[in-house]
């Protein structure tokens, strides 16, 4: 019984990533079942859709800016928040996290009528920094869990070896963390990489990300065109999640 | 120290807080204030107040695509539920190198895109689409079923989309949980399904309260899944928001319509935590 639902469960999860990837290797014009033959036609095809192409890269420089800003900024404050224990520091982690508990619509919403107010509506500042604010609540987490297990004494040692506050923040505790640093960029550039609702609130047509020109084209009609660009999503998305596990990203998940 | 002096850990502390305060506090602050100005032809009016837009928000076409939301919500929670205890208890109980596996399983499709999902379930749900393709060609079913463009098709997609908020606190709380606990109470003669209900059950509620409550506020707002699974005509909270602020442009509607989503996920989230601390209280144990 336990087992039946294990797998109708498990099924049920990979199903809709699977059959997009199987169904971008038709050759034929629409989705006859069943597919027999391969094809690459209709990654050619995506490749010479400039929409794609533009989006594809809208997308990436969008997830590098947010996640190297959200790592670096959300460092500092786990760095600050571990090593000094401020008071009201579980105020301030409290605060960071906050962006959990306001859903994707309703951050969206009140993002399109920030942007507008201030004039960045159709501009990347404006996204770059809605997705920073998506992702620190996993940043500010993992960096603060990657910071506390980094001995205090080795810092000590430094600074009693004549290295100032800052140089040993630079030449000791950055490299021991370099493997939580790498990790925590990773995971922010996937889930700003995924990231679809708030962005369809925040961006007209001159700026689309990928998920949100693959929304747009879906809107229009499904053929397998665009199977072939989502499936390109999932490999870059699966190579994001391969890194992160081998790194033990994964794992900090579930052992929190 | 100098470095403790008071004013080090702010300096560290402080890019972030701003970073925060104008991206995030600010809109939030903005769409309320917003929400409590008149709309005009001409756009916001700042210069007066009111309430109206909350009283608009009680229309019946507004009132009936809310129920919808509730409807659905209500329906793929209860499932998930149902569905995600057994997982939990089957991955709490694989060696390391399995759970692992299971793990990867389970992570990587709840990391990718929702669009791209959306898609996947369109392909397996849609009239000729794959699932009923199967289903004939066994000869299971004479007619195709109508498995999309209703709020069927959106559970069924909406299940394994938000499965993760569930499975992940209880797999965590199962996992942790004390083996000597269950044996005790076999020494004492409980049978296994005694040692589960009295035992097992109750230590993981908390957690498993906890995620069904992020559960039901994540099927409260998705946007993607019912836009192509249930389509125009099954309207959901979150399409309403875009139709409202992206098509109508009526901000302050719209920004009603937010603020009033968000008091009452937070309302909900609240009620969970302090039900989970209860529950948690009242079994004698520690959350």
């Amino acid at each position: 019984m336990i087992l039946a639902v294990n797998v109708i469960m498990l099924i049920v999860v990979l199903a809709p990533v699977v059959v997009v990837i199987w169904m971008s290797f038709t050759p034929s014009a629409t989705f006859i079942l069943p597919v027999t033959d391969f094809s690459l036609r209709w990654y050619r095809e995506a490749f010479s859709y400039p929409g794609f192409v533009d989006a594809f890269g809208l997308s990436f420089e969008l997830a590098a800016l947010a996640a190297v800003i959200t790592v670096a900024l959300s460092f500092l404050a786990a760095y600050g928040l571990v090593r000094y224990r401020p008071a009201g520091g579980e105020a301030l982690k409290a605060f960071f996290t906050a962006p959990l508990l306001v859903s994707a619509v309703v951050f969206g919403i009140a993002m399109l009528q920030f942007v507008n107010r201030l004039g960045l509506y159709n501009q990347l500042g404006g996204l770059v920094l809605a997705h920073v604010v998506l992702v620190v609540p996993f940043a500010i987490r993992s960096l603060e869990v990657t910071l506390r297990a980094v001995p205090e004494e080795l810092e000590w040692a430094a600074m009693i070896l004549g290295r100032s506050r800052v140089g040993t923040l630079l030449r000791v505790t950055l490299p021991l963390c370099a493997r939580g640093l790498i990790t925590a960029f990773l995971f922010c550039f996937l889930l700003s990489f995924s990231e679809v609702t708030t962005t369809i609130f925040m961006t007209g047509p001159g700026l689309q990300t990928l998920p949100v020109r693959i929304y747009n084209y879906m809107s229009d009609r499904i053929d397998p065109t665009v199977a072939a660009v989502s499936a390109l999503v999932v490999m870059v998305s699966l190579a994001l999640v391969a890194a992160l596990n081998l790194l033990g990203g994964l794992r900090r998940l579930t052992s929190q | 120290m100098l470095a403790r002096r008071i004013g080090a850990p702010a300096l560290f502390v402080a890019p972030l807080v701003l970073v925060m305060v104008v991206g995030f506090v600010w809109p939030l602050v903005g769409v309320l204030v917003n929400s409590l100005h008149p709309n005009t032809p001409q756009g916001i009016d700042a210069g007066h107040w009111t309430v109206g837009n909350y009283a608009r928000l009680a229309d019946p076409f507004y009132g009936e695509i809310l129920l919808r939301t509730l409807r659905i919500s209500v329906a793929v929670t209860a499932i998930t539920g149902m569905l995600a205890y057994p997982v939990a208890l089957f991955a709490s109980r694989l060696s390391a190198r399995a759970q692992s596996l299971f793990l990867l399983a389970y992570i990587s499709p709840w990391l990718i895109n929702t669009v791209v999902k959306a898609l996947g379930w369109t392909l397996l749900l849609r009239t000729n689409g794959m699932v009923n393709t199967l289903l004939r060609g066994l000869d299971v079913i004479a007619a195709p079923l109508k498995l999309m463009l209703n709020e069927t098709g959106v559970i069924i997609a909406l299940i394994p989309g938000h499965f993760m908020f569930v499975l992940l606190p209880l797999w965590v709380a199962l996992s942790g949980l004390d083996p000597a606990l269950s044996w005790a109470a076999g020494t004492l003669g409980a049978r296994p399904s005694a040692v589960f209900w009295r035992v097992v059950f109750p230590i993981t509620l908390p957690a498993f309260v906890a995620g069904l409550v992020i559960n039901f506020i994540m099927n409260m707002t998705v946007f993607a899944i019912p836009v192509f699974l249930g389509g125009a005509r099954n309207m959901v909270a979150s399409m309403l928001a875009y139709q409202i602020n992206l098509v109508q442009l009526d901000w302050p509607l719209g920004g009603a319509l937010a603020v009033a989503l968000l008091a009452f996920t937070l309302t909900l989230v609240w009620a969970g935590q302090r039900g989970a601390a209860l529950l948690a209280a009242g079994k004698g144990l520690q959350p």
